[in-house]
């Protein structure tokens, strides 16, 4: 490692599935796999930021060896398509050249996604001393109604290529792909495993960390290695010696604090503040409405408060949640929610 | 051309400038700095011309070293950058945006390519209607020394999503590929555009000063022969087009063909055209003077502004004469079940339920106010700047952090907007040695350095 990268969770990120870390059983089983040249589909199920994507990419990387590029891609489901992409699969799209029956005269689509980013890359044959190409679908689950479109993919172009599916749950996924597929429990790194990797970082970048405050570490970022790192790094900018109170100062920096700044400032009633924070949130950070709402509802469980203003304040969330699907200007039910909010905190 | 057709042609059309020095000239801004239009506008065209040719002779000697050598020793061809080569005009209507493009090149002696919102601007019709002759010079061009030309693509505000799709990048790549200089002309900032803006050098044009308009007008007027119309009746003409040149010549026009004689003040008012101004004041009055439900109603009827924007203007201005928490969420909550009852209407087509929507973003939100009115000092009435996107979308500036970041670390857009930038924005924002760091490894200009900074200063 020559290369002197600036920012640890980079510079730290595994090369090879021996340096994954902790996770034995999954490791074991996929390197079986490679070992046979052969896998079925497989759909990887973990929580958020415990490393699901790192060992699916690894593991992809050993499969294929030097024909990995041309055989592999990525595909982020959430992501959405942009309008260059949209008007691809709209100009895409053919006439149904039969003449009788319900088909005649009609255009056929495939749903814009799968047309765009999935379909040109499972149809062309794999190149190179490979059984097959790899294509890794990431947060499967928000696919949706799109999900359907994968039951005869997965099956008709199944032998030129394999997929990777990787989701935080199974209830988002339909049964009929979970049959499909391989299912494969990704759990959080143990604590053990986690020591032994901080400990690593921490005699690469000299500083000095105690037992303790790698489990406090741990605790605090819920065995996300990526988030953990970050901590790690910020924490040391100030001081190359890690002690739990000033891992707790930087903690509360990046853990959605902006969120709980916004339910502060409308708990003292200034709404007009924090509706520009909300504005201003919504446009740094690319929030949705919906996940706007979700992460205040989040925060506020997080509080101490009674059950019965809990529950109130929770209603308040729903009703705006459902105003705004049905709405136009989902601004405006932003402004509503806030404002409830200013009025009846006063009662709580 | 003949009298009885030039009789018939609308003044705006028969008295448009033919050079610069009759205009009356507006003034401009370029980044917040005072400009003189015409002379930069020609130091723009003069300077194009100079440097193409310039850039023109050393591409040749390199096409001719490139022909003769292999792929690997292929040098570049030079291009002029892209705030050389075209300019937007921005600025109310009326001021004189394409009349000075078009006395520009009169007196210059330059053609005229215009394409404006009356054409349909897809990708296809705007390459076969400009590429062709931005790039080459055509045989006849060499054969006849012809004049050079000026491309103008007027109401560029006018591009409208699926019509005109494909529409900026296009606009684009013939900013790259053109012999010409480019014109564009605006009325207003619009997101879509946003690709070009980054760019391009805009010129903020004010509106016309009412002496220059006057000027302009008795001019018009003793050309016409025209006597009888007051001197109040023209500076009543004047106010009310605040600096809108055209609207106030076609004022004139119909007041003196129309009723020649009967000339009086309601007949101007009926010639009133729809302004921002007008929202201002119908917020003002729902919130300050609209004391039952009946009265909102006509108020809301009798203005001309869109309700679909209207009820988007009281939201934004809600919190700027309602100050008390008690009555702002009982202002809130109609108001947000008059957007749902309009998103209802829009889906379902429940067009009956339409006057609920009225009388609850209206009547609803304005009859809030139970304690006596603080009418006192000014309240600002601000637009609607804001607008919450259903879907996500990345700005220019952060699609090119977001593909630089993509280069070193594979992550998602989302990831990276709502995970890795806000770390980045932290970590960077500890120090300037990291803030270095970070920028240099991943290899950021100076703007995309500013996405890093924008969160950690405040």
């Amino acid at each position: 490692m020559t290369e002197n990268i600036p920012i640890w969770r980079i510079k730290y990120l595994p090369k090879s599935l021996d340096e994954v870390c902790g996770r034995s059983k999954v490791k074991n089983r996929l390197k079986e796999y490679i070992k046979s040249e052969n896998f079925p589909h497989l759909l990887l199920l973990g929580s958020e930021g415990i490393g699901k994507k790192t060992i699916a990419k690894l593991f992809c990387q050993e499969f294929l060896g030097s024909f990995y590029e041309p055989n592999f891609k990525i595909v982020y489901a959430d992501v959405p398509l942009t309008s260059e992409e949209r008007a691809k699969a709209r100009s895409e799209a053919h006439y149904s050249t039969s003449k009788i029956g319900r088909l005649a005269g009609k255009t056929i689509t495939t749903p814009a996604f799968i047309h765009v980013k999935i379909k040109p890359f499972v149809s062309i044959k794999a190149m190179g001393d490979v059984p097959f190409k790899i294509l890794i679908v990431k947060n499967f689950e928000t696919l949706g109604s799109n999900q359907q479109g994968f039951r005869r993919l997965m099956e008709s172009f199944g032998s030129n290529c394999r997929m990777i599916l990787i989701s935080h749950n199974t209830s988002g996924i339909i049964d009929p792909i979970k049959s499909r597929c391989q299912l494969i429990m990704v759990p959080p790194v143990d604590i053990e495993e986690f020591k032994i990797m901080i400990a690593t970082i921490a005699k690469n970048e000299n500083l000095t960390i105690d037992n303790e405050t790698i489990e406090h570490l741990y605790k605090i970022t819920k065995g996300k290695i990526a988030k953990a790192i970050d901590l790690l790094q910020i924490t040391s900018i100030s001081d190359n010696n890690v002690k739990i109170d000033n891992l707790y100062e930087n903690s509360m920096v990046f853990q959605n604090n902006l969120i709980r700044s916004l339910l502060l400032m409308t708990f003292k009633g200034q709404f007009h503040k924090a509706r520009e924070l909300s504005r201003k949130i919504q446009s740094n950070y690319k929030y949705s409405v919906q996940d706007l709402f979700l992460l205040l509802y989040n925060e506020l469980s997080k509080l101490p408060l009674s059950t019965y203003s809990l529950s109130l304040l929770i209603n308040m969330i729903a009703d705006a949640d459902f105003r705004a699907i049905d709405g136009r200007d989902s601004d405006i039910q932003i402004s509503s929610l806030l404002s409830k909010l200013c009025y009846y905190s006063e009662f709580l | 051309m003949s009298e009885s057709v030039l009789n018939k042609m609308p003044w705006v059309e028969k008295y448009r400038p033919k050079s610069m020095s009759e205009m009356a000239l507006p003034s401009a801004k370029l980044k917040g700095h005072k400009i003189e239009l015409a002379e930069e506008l020609r130091k723009f065209i003069k300077t194009f011309f100079r440097e193409k040719r310039a850039i023109n002779q050393k591409n040749q000697s390199i096409k001719s070293f490139n022909r003769l050598h292999g792929e690997k020793e292929q040098k570049k061809l030079f291009k002029l950058s892209q705030d050389r080569v075209a300019i937007l005009l921005e600025g109310p209507p009326g001021v004189g945006k394409t009349s000075i493009v078009y006395a520009l090149a009169n007196d210059l002696n330059l053609d005229v390519i215009e394409t404006n919102a009356s054409d349909v601007r897809t990708k296809k019709s705007l390459e076969s209607k400009l590429t062709e002759t931005v790039k080459t010079r055509g045989i006849m061009d060499y054969l006849t020394q012809s004049k050079d030309k000026i491309i103008l693509i007027d109401e560029i505000d006018g591009l409208y999503g699926v019509a005109d799709k494909g529409a900026v990048p296009t606009i684009l790549t013939i900013i790259d590929t053109t012999q010409f200089p480019i014109i564009m002309c605006s009325n207003e900032y619009k997101q879509s555009l946003q690709p070009l803006y980054n760019k391009i050098h805009k010129l903020e044009i004010n509106p016309l000063s009412s002496d220059e308009t006057l000027r302009i007008i008795k001019q018009i007027l003793k050309k016409e022969k025209i006597t009888n119309v007051q001197e109040g009746i023209i500076n009543s003409i004047i106010e009310k087009n605040h600096g809108d040149l055209r609207g106030m010549i076609n004022d004139l026009q119909g007041i003196s063909q129309g009723s020649i004689g009967k000339l009086n003040s309601e007949l101007i008012n009926s010639l009133h055209r729809d302004s921002t101004e007008e929202i201002f004041m119908v917020i003002r009055d729902l919130f300050e003077e609209v004391s039952t439900l009946k009265q909102a109603k006509v108020l809301t009827n009798k203005s001309d502004v869109d309700y679909n924007f209207l009820y988007k203007w009281v939201n934004e201005n809600i919190p700027s004469f309602i100050k008390l928490n008690s009555e702002l969420v009982v202002a809130y909550e109609n108001l947000s079940i008059a957007d749902q009852i309009f998103g209802r209407i829009q889906k379902n087509q429940y067009w009956s339920t339409l006057p609920y929507f009225y009388d609850l973003f209206a009547g609803g939100v304005t009859l809030a106010q139970k304690s006596k009115r603080d009418n006192h000092g000014f309240k600002k009435v601000s637009f609607p700047r804001y607008r919450s996107t259903g879907m996500f979308s990345l700005t220019a500036n952060e699609r090119l952090v977001v593909e630089k970041i993509n280069k070193k670390y594979e992550i998602s857009e989302i990831e990276a907007i709502q995970d890795f930038l806000p770390f980045l924005r932290v970590l960077s924002g500890t120090s300037r040695k990291q803030l270095k760091l970070v920028s240099d490894w991943l290899e950021l200009d100076a703007t995309e350095k500013k996405i890093l900074k924008s969160d950690s200063e405040k």
